[in-house]
């Protein structure tokens, strides 16, 4: 249990340190102008060398998980998807994994029963909890926009509105903060539950969630319970996005716990498994075509092999073949 | 084993809503607040209920209070800090500031904050 404890104490030290340094120390314009510039940068920098890294190691085999028919005579019919030949069908396929999370749909379970039979049968939690997570954690930064935009883009200002679409609770109660908060805590007791989930699960995969959890705790206490005074915190942001240095005005204590979460998160973000967010546009599994029936592939690193062919060899013993009365191609 | 488990589902699903249904009840059986809407207080109109500062950055906590106290419980009267007595009613801020018809609207688009006040109440915007 140290694995899920050690996160936990971590992310709860992580929430005290702006706590205490704005509270007690003033260090407001630490927390709210360097530490955020200082996680954007780190953010940037890191996810773009990482793929940058990524992209630049050489894949010189088709290795695409296949499981549909592959495209070779003309009158046999090929699964475009499952087994992509063109460039268009592989982007549908990657794009398909990034929206709607195709192979965790497939996803299933093994049980043994009591009459000691192995049954699979289909399993799709995951894929369910996932996705309302991942869904929910775009709306909700999207939202996030009207904080960053003097004028709040048409299409954000409509997410708003659909999302406080029940129209109960002052002020209006979003949809999508719910959603995540179940959908969080479903992806953490998933884990706890199983005895194969929480042996094969690390600090690693705790951390990030409890690190996301505490970030929608505090926006969610932010909102409906502590009620901020909004009117600073958007000044704030508003001189963030236009990389202005002036110290911030007063704003509440949670807005700091939850800026600093984000810029840990941010920080975190190009070292740890959520480079995944980027990472499954490169993932070889799936952005490749099977075209290895169409087009060669040479591995670029291959030695050059010397070839000794049958008219060199011929060349070399002509004389002595001759005597013997070998038969010869070239007189 | 399937059909247990659908059994305890079914029954906790039952007594969680029959829980919750009794809830209501309870609110609707109880006697209904005396109404007072119209008792009128001596109202102070001269000054506001608390310095700019801080109505700036708590207004909104003010009126959620003043909403629920005086909708819910019938207890229209605000007793400010100071001893002075206010109506907790819009028309209390309005008598002031609706002399400013972007007094609300300026700062609520500028942070995009929209609340309902106006589903029901008459906006300054709307008042000739």
């Amino acid at each position: 249990m140290k694995k899920v404890l050690m996160p936990l104490v971590m992310v709860a030290l992580l929430a005290l340190v702006p706590f205490v340094g704005v509270q007690y120390a003033g260090l407001s314009y630490l927390f709210g102008v360097i530490i955020p510039y200082t996680a954007m940068v780190v953010l940037l920098a890191g996810f773009f060398l990482r793929l940058a890294d990524w992209f630049r190691r050489p894949v010189p085999f088709r290795i695409p998980t296949t499981c549909g028919q592959e495209k070779s005579l003309d009158w046999i019919k090929y699964d475009r998807l499952e087994s992509p030949a063109h460039f268009w069908e592989a982007a549908a396929r990657v794009l398909s994994e990034v929206f709607f999370f195709r192979s965790l749909f497939r996803n299933t379970k093994a049980e043994l029963h009591k009459d000691a039979n192995l049954a699979y049968g289909s399993h799709k939690w995951l894929w369910l909890g996932g996705l309302a997570f991942h869904w929910s954690l775009l709306v909700i930064v999207l939202r996030h926009s009207r904080f960053f935009f003097v004028m709040v883009p048409g299409f954000t200002d409509f997410l708003d509105h659909a999302d406080g679409f029940l129209d109960v609770t002052l002020p209006t109660f979003y949809i999508t903060d719910a959603v995540v908060l179940a959908a969080i805590s479903f992806l953490v007791f998933r884990r706890l539950k199983d005895a194969k989930m929480r042996l094969i699960s690390l600090q690693t995969d705790y951390f990030p969630l409890f690190l996301i959890a505490a970030i929608l705790v505090v926006g969610v206490l932010m909102r409906y319970v502590a009620r901020l005074d909004i009117m600073p915190v958007k000044d704030q942001m508003l001189r963030l996005v236009n990389f202005s240095v002036d110290a911030p005005g007063e704003i509440g204590i949670l807005f700091y716990v939850h800026l600093f979460l984000v810029s840990v998160l941010a920080i975190y973000f190009p070292f740890s498994k959520l480079m995944h967010a980027g990472a499954i546009f490169l993932s070889p599994t799936r952005n490749l075509t099977n075209n290895s029936r169409q087009k060669r592939h040479i591995n670029p690193w291959n030695a050059a092999i010397k070839f000794r062919t049958y008219s060199e060899y011929e060349d070399d013993y002509r004389e002595k073949m001759k005597k013997a009365k070998l038969p010869i191609e070239k007189q | 084993m399937m059909s247990k488990k659908l059994i305890w589902i079914f029954a906790v699903t039952a007594i969680m809503l029959f829980a919750v249904l009794n809830v209501f009840r309870k609110g609707e059986a109880e006697t209904p607040p005396p109404l007072s809407v119209h008792k009128s207080v001596a109202i102070d109109s001269t000054k506001c209920i608390a310095p700019a500062s801080f109505m700036r950055a708590n207004h909104m906590q003010v009126l959620y209070e003043w909403r629920n106290s005086s909708v819910r419980t019938g207890n229209r009267v605000y007793i400010a800090s100071n001893g002075s007595k206010y109506e907790k009613s819009l028309n209390t801020c309005l008598g002031c500031h609706s002399n400013n018809r972007m007094f609300c609207f300026n700062c609520h688009s500028y942070a995009n904050v929209k609340p309902k006040c106006w589903n029901c109440h008459l906006s300054p915007m709307e008042t000739p």
